[in-house]
């Protein structure tokens, strides 16, 4: 049956304003979501996510950017709602080679200037992991949720996410923890604000230099 | 130890050519050590250097193959293979790149611990112990990398692990080249030791995984090295099989993984080579010195043995009573001087032999005796003296009829028999006065029986003056006839005349009543040719046959005294 059928703008506008108070109510509520790792310290870039217990029609997720500026990728950490678009903006004057081999999303943009024609689509929930072909130490995160509920972490390792009041499974997901979110969910209910606490292990990280590093060369020892 | 020698000579050559071999043996020796520790020294430094060189050469290599692996790991085509999982597509990248690097194996491990490709084992799906330990390492590390020697079936390689980031973890990228005798033979051109690696002693026994050395001294080496005596990074000696002797040097390579041994080694008798040539040289030295030493020793004995030896028969010979024996020794130095000194202590010995001589010819050799013993001064003392005065009868006539020199070699001859026999008799000659000759019996030096001496020598003298004219009548010379007086008394007896010349002699009346005894035997009617006075004949202990002449007046005098002929003894005298 075709949309419009039902869908005549005269009923629809009530309707509609009834959904927009609704939307209102949707993010009438908030929720903290605190995050420390063993140390106590606070972690940064940290996602938050909630999926709620009753599912929620969400809106298409707005498009998001992920820059490419002075050889490093900004921000480092963005999380997403499935089946949003990501623009890769080369705001270096060199050319970069974006790819990710990740299984939730591999891809590669081969040697750019500018903007991409089309954005990428990240239809499926997990990690990506962006990385640049020529510039090794290029590093970005994409952490795609099933929800539109999520925050990321300030360097305070808090995050406020605005949902409507309800139960919900809170997440907890960083580059660098160790472990898998659904190990560490809390179930929490939200009535009008609430704060929940996540502590994580950070995993070993290996580094790269960033070049140019004027202490080696020479192939001497 | 000091050996007595009988001869300076020796004893002079021995002391020099101990004391030089002494020195030349010290100085030898000490050289000769001071070169072998030196040699070792030196042996140890270039194997120190050696080993310091093998450790840099595999760390540059391990550094090249990580730089090789590095550059895999950033390859985009070889992270998306990987990223597929394919493990056919995984292994054929991998040969691929491998003819690239040159490297002896690599390996994909994924990061869950799942062997996906290897080029040594293609179809092998389990990871080695050896792989595991090393990922490990890497996972420690900073950079995720991680070097070590790993042994697969019994083969060593240097293994680089490295992660494959894309841009997170995906995979392990394990590479290595193998150590075998390649790597030995290559160092070994370098350090120019011998060289062999082998698992450390605690790991295992087996013989050198890759050496230098020939095959039947490895297992030896091994275990040689099981035992304990000897230090990492310390040069130390090795017999490994036999003989040889080498200088080693044993560092460990690799920090991590299987600890592994390097061995470099130098045989030291090629090293030592030279210095056993400077030894042998040295010796010959030392020898060719020592000969020279004793034949300088020889001739510096001899010219200081001999002269000496010389000098030492001459004063034998002065010993001996030969005086004057000069010797010509012609040296400029201290044995010159000797030599000089003696000679004039040679000739003045004769000297004062021939005045000594003289002396006693002039006087007689008592009074000779008694002059240089009891110095010269003038005056006397009183003495008992028998004085014997003879002299020739008609001597006057006698010298009208011979010539001059012909008298006087009749004269010396009697003058020399005269003498004889107051000598003989113990008396002395105090002098001649022409043909006369005055004797004294009692001085200088007395006897108990002075008087009887004169006696005696007075009939002597006539007994030889008829030998004599037997012998003048054959040469057909005319006889002698003699008168003798003899008187004993008190007379003064001393250095008579002046202090530069005198004469000792015996003055007093009883002299001149001597000398008045002797003119009287020219009285025929005494018919006698020896008068002696009463006193003599008081004082003489013997017999005699005398004849009682009677008495006189001596001139100028008023005493009388009485005389007697002398004629003989009882028995008669030996004949001379």
């Amino acid at each position: 049956m075709h949309p419009l059928k039902f869908f005549n703008p005269a009923k629809l506008l009530p309707i509609l304003l009834c959904l927009g108070l609704l939307s209102e109510r949707v993010g009438a509520a908030s929720l903290e979501g605190v995050v420390i790792d063993k140390a106590g310290k606070p972690v940064g870039d940290a996602i938050v996510y909630a999926l709620p217990q009753k599912s929620v029609q969400s809106k298409s997720p707005p498009a998001a950017t992920v820059d490419q500026i002075d050889k490093e990728f900004v921000n480092r950490v963005t999380p997403l709602q499935t089946g949003s678009a990501v623009n890769f903006p080369n705001l270096d004057d060199i050319r970069h080679h974006v790819y990710s081999f990740s299984p939730a999303r591999t891809f590669e943009l081969p040697l750019y200037t500018g903007s991409p024609a089309k954005p990428v689509i990240f239809d499926k929930a997990g990690e990506i992991t962006l990385g640049c072909n020529i510039h090794d130490w290029m590093h970005g995160h994409i952490y795609v949720v099933d929800t539109p509920f999520f925050a990321k972490t300030g360097e305070d390792g808090k995050g406020k996410i605005n949902l409507a009041p309800g139960e919900y499974e809170v997440y907890i997901w960083h580059p660098e923890m160790q472990g898998k979110p659904e190990e560490n969910t809390q179930r929490v209910t939200v009535v009008d604000s609430g704060k929940v606490n996540f502590t994580i292990d950070r995993k070993r990280v290996w580094k790269i230099r960033r070049a140019p590093n004027p202490a080696e060369g020479g192939g001497y020892f | 130890m000091i050996f007595r020698f009988r001869r300076f000579r020796t004893r002079i050559l021995f002391l020099f050519l101990g004391l030089l071999s002494l020195v030349q043996a010290a100085s030898f020796y000490a050289v000769e050590t001071a070169n072998l520790r030196n040699a070792h020294q030196q042996i140890g430094e270039s194997l120190e250097t050696g080993a310091r060189v093998f450790v840099r050469l595999v760390e540059t290599r391990t550094r090249h193959l990580a730089e090789s692996v590095r550059l895999l790991s950033s390859d985009f085509a070889f992270k998306s293979i990987v990223s597929t999982s394919d493990r056919a597509s995984i292994l054929a990248a991998l040969v691929s790149y491998r003819q690239r690097s040159r490297a002896d194996v690599i390996m994909v491990v994924s990061m869950a611990g799942d062997l996906l490709a290897d080029t040594l084992h293609p179809d092998e799906t389990a990871l080695s112990q050896e792989i595991a330990k090393l990922i490990s390492a890497a996972e420690e590390d900073e950079h995720g990398e991680a070097a070590s020697l790993a042994f697969m079936e019994q083969q060593a390689y240097q293994m680089v692990v490295v992660p494959l980031l894309a841009p997170d973890p995906m995979a392990w990228i394990i590479t290595g080249f193998l150590i075998d005798d390649r790597l030995a033979r290559d160092l070994k051109r370098l350090t120019l030791a011998d060289v062999s690696l082998l698992v450390a002693p605690a790991e295992g026994s087996q013989p050198p995984f890759a050496s230098t050395l020939p095959v039947e001294l490895q297992q030896p080496l091994r275990d040689k090295l099981s035992g304990s005596g000897w230090q990492p990074d310390k040069s130390f000696s090795l017999k490994p099989g036999g003989d040889e002797e080498y200088v080693t040097l044993v560092t460990s390579l690799g920090k991590s993984g299987t600890p592994v041994l390097a061995v470099l080694q130098q045989p030291i008798e090629e090293k030592l080579r030279p210095f056993h040539r400077l030894n042998r040289i040295l010796l010959a030295l030392s020898l060719v010195g020592l000969l020279f030493s004793l034949a300088g020793g020889v001739w510096i004995a001899h010219t200081v043995t001999r002269p000496i030896a010389t000098l030492a028969q001459g004063v034998n010979r002065i010993e001996r009573g030969e005086y004057g024996h000069t010797f010509h020794l012609p040296y400029r130095d201290e044995i010159g001087e000797l030599a000089s000194a003696f000679n004039h202590m040679s000739q003045g010995l004769a000297e004062k032999d021939r005045v000594r001589d003289l002396l006693g010819k002039v006087v007689s050799p008592a009074i000779a005796h008694e002059l240089l013993n009891k110095g010269i001064s003038l005056g006397g003392e009183e003495r008992d003296v028998t004085i014997l005065f003879s002299d020739i009868r008609g001597f006057t006539t006698l010298s009208e009829s011979l010539p001059p020199t012909a008298l006087l070699d009749l004269l010396n001859v009697y003058l020399t028999e005269m003498s004889a026999i107051v000598e003989m008799r113990g008396g002395v000659v105090d002098k001649y006065v022409g043909d006369a000759v005055m004797a004294l019996f009692g001085a200088p030096l007395s006897h108990l029986d002075d008087a009887d001496r004169a006696i005696l020598a007075a009939l002597d003298m006539l007994q030889v003056l008829e030998n004599l004219n037997r012998k003048f009548k054959q040469q057909g010379l005319p006889p002698l006839d003699i008168g003798i007086g003899i008187n004993t008394g008190r007379v003064v007896a001393g250095n008579m005349g002046s202090q530069n010349r005198l004469n000792y002699t015996v003055i007093g009346d009883e002299v001149n009543l001597a000398s008045r005894l002797e003119s009287l035997t020219k009285e025929k009617m005494y018919a006698t040719k020896i008068i002696i006075s009463a006193a003599t004949l008081q004082a003489a202990c013997g017999v005699y046959q005398t004849r009682h002449l009677g008495e006189v007046i001596v001139k100028g005098k008023t005493r009388r005294t009485e005389i007697f002929a002398l004629m003989g003894t009882p028995t008669p005298l030996p004949k001379i």
